[in-house]
């Protein structure tokens, strides 16, 4: 291993150390060795030369915080009613210990969150129903990041319904989940979740042509159809073969109507164009930038 | 002057960072700016509202790359997918040149979203050099490396930042994005005379500076990019353009970021800088 590789790999071990004791809080640095582990102080001293004002110590725990700081509140940004639902205390644990135990794995913070609801559903500090409800809040909610940023393909003309294969647009997100939690968006705590059962549900999450991410539940026989069209298909491909049980004309002409009205489907192959509404403000645009994050209270 | 071959020939004037909070305004009252520099990673995605914004700040305007992923300086070399997509984005902005950090990032996949320092050591610089290379052979395009601002020294280092930027940019024949407000951060939080470093840097290389402003605690500066550019920075932004020439220069403001109005009158103060220098120095040209 060469001396180069030795020192980054020392060096990003202490960032990956879990935040000392008070210092998410504290905008000055003391010399106290409170929280950190000897292997902290053990890396600081080796490879970090001492500075006019700073100990080796205190200038490793800036980069310390900074990662800390950036990646817990980029994450936290990303679930909003998880965290509504799940209480700032046991929010924050939730995300800590996942990205003690995932560190980014993406070039963008906006993938920060790609595994966290399978974390979730085996966090050892949470009851069953608990891991399946915000399991299934961290799904929908990362499947809103995911479509803010999928391709678009062309919508088809009337002639590509007959002569294309026609696709499920990339950003429709189809997720199977083993409670209600979409019931989540409209309460204030997770009170109301108390003696609610188990109970299978489908939900699209997708961009509108605003750009606005939505999600909706799906009839069962709906999702199975709607998979079929992930890949490409024909349409009458897809209409003389389908799954049982078999859907009614009227469920059909019903869902196509939908999925045309909502725009979930595309041309295979053909590229198609975001359309830029002004009016919906700007969130999740610039989740990177160069600036450090500063030590703030 | 920069040698035409580190801006792709081409001469840019005052910029500033294109920020959500001035969407609106730029794209309602298409103000008069010089060109805008995009962070990279924010628009290396497949579709949706970050590419519909691009595309029509691109029908108006000139925008140049600047990258926070790129990592040159890592050990394990360049990440091939991330050179993929940085190459994608440059085919739909047509971006003159693109610039990056002189900074490492990630550990065998997993990143810190930092910049973070490297040790100003000979094997170092070699190895950014070699990365150097291969990205800009890769990306056909012009590259400029951007000095950090920095909180930590090595015990390994053998050389000085600025003398470690020079060596890297000659061993890979590239650019410098110069950033004056990063150079005044390390020499407070280094005890270096910043001065020192403007002089020694290679002229002919300075394809674009940056100046920001950054927040001040008792025992140490951080890079913050939320406060206007204080004198000191724009005594070592003169003394960059008086080695330099004009040079493009664009101004960072990436935290409570004011009115576009008050980012653009604090950019355009360079342009005064730049007057002044032809004036009293008979340096560069006047800019239309």
């Amino acid at each position: 291993m060469s001396r180069l590789e030795q020192l980054q790999r020392e060096f990003f071990k202490a960032l990956l150390l879990p935040l000392r004791g008070s210092s998410r809080k504290s905008t000055e640095l003391t010399p106290s060795d409170e929280g950190h582990a000897p292997e902290f102080f053990r890396i600081a001293d080796e490879i970090i030369k001492p500075g006019p004002e700073l100990s080796a110590a205190e200038r490793l725990e800036l980069y310390h915080r900074q990662y800390w700081f950036r990646i817990l509140d980029s994450l936290a940004e990303d679930f909003p009613v998880l965290r509504r639902m799940a209480g700032d205390e046991r929010f924050w644990e939730l995300i800590e210990a996942y990205l003690l135990e995932r560190p980014s794995q993406s070039f963008t913070l906006r993938h920060l969150g790609e595994a966290f609801a399978d974390h979730i559903e085996a966090a050892p500090c949470l009851d069953d129903s608990r891991r399946r409800w915000f399991g299934g809040i961290a799904r929908i909610e990362y499947a809103f990041m995911k479509c803010f940023e999928c391709a678009q393909s062309a919508l088809p003309e009337a002639v590509d319904l007959g002569d294309s294969e026609i696709e499920l647009q990339e950003h429709v997100q189809l997720l199977r989940l083993s409670y209600p939690v979409d019931l989540c968006w409209g309460w204030q705590d997770f009170t109301p979740a108390e003696g609610i059962e188990p109970e299978i549900i489908h939900i699209a999450v997708w961009r509108e042509p605003s750009g606005r991410s939505r999600q909706e539940r799906l009839e069962a026989g709906e999702v199975r159809l709607l998979s079929r069209l992930r890949d490409g298909i024909r349409l009458d491909v897809l209409f003389d073969e389908l799954p049982e049980p078999t859907p009614s004309e009227d469920d059909i002409t019903r869902w196509f109507a939908k999925w045309q009205g909502y725009r979930w489907l595309g041309v295979c192959g053909k590229e198609g164009a975001q359309e830029l509404d002004r009016g919906i403000g700007w969130e999740g645009m610039d989740r990177m930038s160069s600036q450090a994050v500063s030590m703030t209270d | 002057m920069a040698h035409p071959r580190f801006t792709g020939g081409r001469f840019l004037g005052t910029g500033i960072g294109l920020r959500v909070p001035h969407y609106d305004h730029i794209l309602a009252e298409k103000p008069a700016v010089g060109w805008f520099e995009i962070i990279s990673e924010n628009y290396m995605v497949r579709g949706g509202r970050p590419l519909a914004v691009l595309d029509a700040i691109l029908d108006q305007y000139e925008v140049v790359q600047h990258g926070v992923g790129l990592y040159p300086g890592g050990s394990g070399g360049l990440d091939m997918d991330h050179l993929r997509r940085l190459k994608e984005l440059i085919k739909r902005t047509k971006t003159p040149w693109i610039s990056d950090h002189l900074c490492w990032g990630s550990v065998d996949g997993r990143m810190s979203h930092d910049l973070l320092p490297l040790p100003y050591t000979f094997e170092a610089a070699r190895k950014t050099a070699e990365n150097l290379r291969i990205a800009q052979d890769f990306l056909e395009i012009p590259l400029a490396m951007e000095n950090v601002s920095s909180y930590a020294e090595f015990n390994d280092d053998e050389m000085t930042e600025w003398q470690f930027l020079a060596e890297v940019t000659e061993a890979a024949d590239v650019g410098i994005l110069l950033d004056v407000n990063n150079i005044y951060v390390s020499s407070v939080n280094h005890g270096f005379d910043p001065l020192e470093y403007v002089d020694f840097i290679p002229p002919d290389r300075v394809a674009q500076i940056h100046i920001a402003g950054h927040s001040r605690y008792q025992r140490f500066i951080i890079d913050t990019h939320d406060h206007p550019v204080i004198d000191p920075v724009w005594r070592l932004y003169a003394r960059a353009i008086e080695r330099c020439g004009p040079t493009a220069t664009l101004l960072e403001w990436d935290s409570s970021i004011p009115s576009f109005e008050e980012v653009w009158s604090e950019a355009k103060k360079s342009e005064d800088w730049r007057r002044w220098l032809v004036e009293q120095k008979g340096v560069g040209h006047v800019e239309a």
